[in-house]
């Protein structure tokens, strides 16, 4: 492996880049040219505009960072595979990919599963038609435009119509070494009836190195397809994360897709689900826990193109410190989408004065026969639970945990595998901090 | 250069074209002979125009203008509905009378007529306390009874309380809602005329509702009302405001500044029903500030007009205040209703809620927009907000957001919206008994929008529901 | 208690100015004016406007910065909040001049609501 200069993200950095992937195909090469030059002549997103006013990013500085792949694999401990049999596994670093591994009996039958860049390379037409989609447009803010056009790491995975996979795909991505940067791309395209098991998860090496990480999803269900899928976002807290999600959920196809948000400086994730055939169905479950001076925007969209179709979202954020979390979640129902049944809910648990939780549902319907609604709560530790659990020998902090954990026990509930509650509430209470006396 | 600012015969006349339309008792035109009327358009001339008509001191005078130009450099908001306003094609002041009416005898016959058509009249003769009447930009027949002047009680237009009650007047105006506040506010704190004052002294409590109409009769023309209400100590107010307006086929601006402060212990009860021509815009800030143990209710409903963006607020600025608001809005073809409400909690133990009911019809759009914020070491507090929306045919369209912030840990904020069409089962089980489909959607309506109606005072209802058969008419196949 | 961090010499920040520094990952405007150095934090209370981008009033007896979102004046020696739509104050934070340096050290106490 050659070692390119990447000194954060100029042209000379951009030209490196494709001098160091010549071996991808030529329309990835124009594509990541043509982004580059909305990239060069876009500004970054202000305050000024309803999506960013609740997210300060003028102290983001992206010279402070650079892509350049890391000294070394990093070694930080998964937890979301943790005592689980596994159908294949990608591990990598500051965008490379260190190790990817898939069963032979799902090779065979089609199933490709691997680190975008060498899947880019491999299979570069089903790459293309994913591409062409177009699920998160690449020109929808400057960090869509940075990501297409320098997106070095991400997952790619495609099922064959038909094919079910019984056990759970894994893919961790770490950043590690001060000023690290992770550009990915994650595409997961299931075959009409097809059925698969993701469960991602991304993390720091140490606790200290500022970082930076800014990535789309993009997921495409075909009629009747099943996925589960899992990102657990564990950065430290010097982490910038960016990143564009969404979902497009196909005739009677289901989704599951479960966040896990603990990490991150700040975090600013537009995830969204759009149903686009009748009788499509997606549960949104959202973990969000923070400390310190974090700050954490998710944007959730359920969109019901059609009819018959189910959503159901539910996000939990529990916050100390002087952390702040915003939650936009919409509902938007099309005039085609009649009969929609369509949930949202946003429960935040206070666990500090100085702390801030934004909710912000909305809905937006132009459907008259439907069923949608939502609700949202705050509200803070009951002193009552902690003095009985004091009193029955735990400390402050591990009553604390007890509460939280019971916080978000609804969530949990929901979540139907055993590995991720676990490591969700593992994760979570590594992150429990002694709550301050009253 | 006094000379520049007197009217011509043009202008003068120029409302005087009789405009033909479909007459029934909410679309009707009165002529008016306009006795000055301002030129179109804002700019620093008409703003020193419109002061020096009025006689202002120079402080106001300084307001005005330092209020158009954060007007001129304020951007339209991006959200909310679409505003396609031409600012230099409205007039921003006209004076249709030469005097305040001191009795029923004294208002010009063709205003009397509007207002006979409205029922005013009949209102104040069976029990009401005082009735101020706007028609176009200046108060032009206003009584009030006299016990409540031995009271104390200030009931008059804002441009005779800047003459008259000066000093009070200047604590509190432009202090709640700043020119700063946004584009609209500032161009009424321009160009405001008109609107009441109001100042209800400690310990008295007005048993019945003061009310005032406010109607747009002219072709484009702006209305700009600024309304400041104090409750002193102790005192109890309920301020009705309705309105009604004609037809007309070009844009016309209604951005009106309402500023109230209750104090401690205070009661305030503020009633809206806007029933503007489907061709107006309707943009209006409106923000009370409630001490401790305080009281401030919103009554909003919103029936007419093309846009109509508009968020009673209340700020919750000591312990033990509260805040209620409910908002009701109904949109039709070619409306929408982007209304809703604001609970600020900035003191302990502080208290709100919000109900909110919208009806879409005909390819109306209604909007919900809300805020409910509890800032740091506003502890216990609590605020309810429960938003129903009732869809009425595919065309239609509702939104809603609810916007929370919370700032403290020791509060308790809850949230719930639904969004339904008219039940199937209902509608069945409706007709069923003789009733037609359109008789049947009507009651399911009136039920759901009940607990504004209630809330009403009588004669209100009354027009109230009548409205509401007249936007349901032809709904139902 | 927090340290004094350096934002940049004194010849950086002229009077009257005020311009956004990051101090230990928080936003703080400074702020120089009539002869002193303010820093509070670069966030209106009311809606999270950045302070940096608005007016100051240095005229008045109290003088003060404007929200440019909607207004909200900020006393710039304690970030008391002034006028309304802000209620909160804004957290103001310590400023020294020493050797042609400007230092802010950050003040974590929430109190100093507004009346």
């Amino acid at each position: 492996m050659t070692a390119i200069a990447e000194s954060g993200f100029d042209t000379s950095a951009f030209e490196a880049l494709l001098n160091d992937r010549t071996a991808e195909p030529k329309w990835l090469s124009q594509r990541r040219r043509d982004s580059w030059k909305a990239f060069e002549q876009t500004a970054w997103p202000n305050g000024k505009e309803e999506e960013w006013m609740r997210t300060d990013i003028r102290l983001f500085k992206l010279d402070k960072f650079s892509s350049a792949p890391a000294a070394q694999p990093g070694s930080a401990a998964a937890l979301l595979s943790h005592g689980v049999e596994l159908g294949g596994r990608i591990e990598s670093t500051n965008g490379r990919t260190d190790l990817s591994e898939l069963d032979a009996d799902l090779a065979e039958q089609g199933v490709i599963f691997g680190g975008l860049s060498q899947v880019a390379i491999e299979h570069s037409d089903a790459v293309e038609k994913a591409f062409a989609r177009g699920v998160v447009s690449p020109t929808y803010d400057r960090f869509a435009m940075l990501n297409d056009a320098c997106w070095t790491g991400g997952v790619f995975l495609q099922v064959p119509k038909g094919v079910h996979i019984e056990k759970p795909l894994h893919a961790i991505s770490r950043l590690g070494g001060e000023g690290a940067a992770d550009l990915s791309k994650t595409v997961v395209v299931l075959g009409d009836g097809a059925e698969a098991t993701l469960l991602m998860e991304t993390l720091s090496e140490d606790a200290i190195a500022a970082g930076l990480h800014n990535g789309t999803i993009e997921i495409v269900l075909g009629r009747g397809a099943k996925l589960r899928f899992v990102s657990l976002q564990n950065w430290n807290n010097r982490t910038w994360h960016f990143a564009h999600q969404k979902a497009c959920v196909g005739r009677e196809a289901q989704l599951q897709w479960t966040i896990g948000a603990l990490g991150a400086r700040l975090a600013k994730v537009n995830q969204q689900v759009a149903l686009v055939g009748p009788d499509a169905e997606a549960q949104v479950n959202g973990v969000m826990f923070t400390q310190g001076k974090q700050h954490l925007c998710y944007n959730t969209h359920q969109h019901h193109e059609a009819a018959y179709c189910r959503s159901d979202l539910l996000y939990k954020a529990a916050l100390q410190d002087q952390s702040r979390t915003v939650w936009r979640g919409m509902i938007k129902v099309d005039e085609a989408g009649q009969r929609t049944d369509a949930y949202q809910r946003n429960d935040n648990l206070m666990l500090s004065k100085d702390a801030r939780a934004d909710s912000i549902p909305g809905l937006e319907i132009e459907a008259d026969d439907v069923r949608c609604t939502h609700g949202s709560t705050s509200g803070r530790v009951d002193d009552h639970q902690i003095f009985y659990a004091m009193a029955r020998g735990f400390t402050r902090q591990e009553a604390v945990r007890m509460i939280v954990t019971g916080f978000f026990q609804q969530v949990f509930d929901r979540i139907t595998i055993d590995s991720v509650r676990e490591a969700l509430g593992e994760a979570i209470g590594a992150r429990v901090q002694d709550l301050p006396n009253q | 250069m006094a000379t520049d600012t007197m009217p011509s015969a043009e202008d003068l006349n120029a409302t005087d074209e009789a405009v033909l339309s479909d007459i029934n008792k909410y679309d009707f035109i009165t002529q008016t002979t306009g006795v000055f009327k301002a030129r179109k358009g804002i700019n620093a001339d008409i703003v020193r125009q419109i002061s020096e008509m009025k006689g202002e001191p120079q402080w106001m005078l300084d307001f005005r203008l330092r209020s158009l130009e954060i007007f001129e450099s304020k951007p339209m908001p991006k959200w909310g509905g679409a505003i396609n306003i031409d600012f230099d094609d409205i007039y921003y002041y006209l004076k249709p009378t030469d005097h305040q009416g001191k009795t029923w005898e004294d208002v010009p016959q063709e205003i009397k007529e509007t207002f006979d058509r409205l029922g005013i009249p009949e209102a104040e003769r069976k029990y009401l306390a005082g009735v101020k009447a706007q028609f176009e930009s200046e108060v032009v027949y206003g009584s009030l009874q006299e016990d409540l002047a031995e009271k104390g009680v200030i009931f008059t237009d804002t441009d005779t309380a800047v003459r008259e009650h000066p000093e009070l007047l200047r604590e509190y105006f432009g202090k709640i809602i700043p020119p700063e506040d946004n584009k609209f506010a500032a161009l009424n704190s321009a160009v405001w005329s008109g609107g009441s004052f109001i100042y209800v002294p400690p310990g008295v409590k007005i048993e019945f509702p003061l009310q005032a109409y406010f109607r747009i009769n002219a072709e484009s023309m702006g209305q700009f009302e600024r309304t400041l209400i104090i409750v002193d100590e102790g005192a109890e107010i309920h301020y009705v405001e309705g309105c009604t307006a004609p037809m007309y086929s070009t844009e016309s601006l209604h951005s009106a500044v309402v500023e109230i402060i209750v104090k401690k212990n205070g009661r305030c009860r503020y009633t809206t029903i806007q029933n503007w021509a489907n061709n107006i815009y309707n943009l209006v800030t409106k923000r009370a500030m409630a001490y401790q143990d305080a009281l401030m209710e919103w009554i909003d409903g919103n029936l007419g007009s093309q846009l109509t963006m508009k968020y009673p607020a209340v700020y919750m600025m000591e312990p033990g205040a509260r805040g209620e608001i409910l908002s009701i809005a109904f949109s039709s073809k070619g409306q929408h209703q982007d209304a809703g409400a604001k609970l600020v909690h900035c003191a302990p133990n502080t208290s709100g809620r919000i109900i909110s009911k919208s009806i879409s019809k005909n390819g109306g759009r209604s909007s919900y927009r809300g805020l409910c914020k509890v800032e740091e070491g506003a502890t216990g507090a609590k605020s309810n907000v429960v938003c129903d929306a009732l869809i009425l045919d595919p065309q239609s369209r509702s939104d809603t957001y609810p916007y929370i912030e919370v700032e403290e840990q020791q509060v308790q904020i809850e949230h719930e919206a639904s969004v339904s069409r008219i039940g199937e089962e209902q509608l069945f089980y409706l007709m069923s008994r003789g009733l037609s489909e359109a008789e049947a959607s009507s009651m399911i309506v009136s039920g759901f929008i009940e607990p504004l109606v209630k809330e009403l005072p009588m004669e209100y209802a009354v027009e109230m529901n009548r409205l509401i058969e007249l936007q349901m008419e032809g709904s139902v196949g | 208690m927090n340290d004094f961090h350096s934002v940049g010499p004194t010849t950086d920040f002229p009077d009257p100015s005020s311009q956004l520094v990051e101090v230990d990952e928080i936003a703080v405007v400074l702020i120089h004016a009539a002869g002193h150095f303010y820093a509070l934090d670069d966030v209106c209370t009311h809606d999270g406007g950045p302070l940096s981008d608005g007016d100051l009033c240095v005229e008045e007896a109290t003088p003060t910065i404007a929200c440019p979102r909607h207004g909200a004046q900020f006393a710039l020696a304690d970030g008391a909040a002034v006028t309304m739509p802000a209620t909160k104050a804004t957290q103001a934070h310590e400023v020294k001049v020493e050797g042609g340096q400007v230092y802010v050290r950050l003040c974590d106490s929430h109190a100093n609501t507004r009346k």
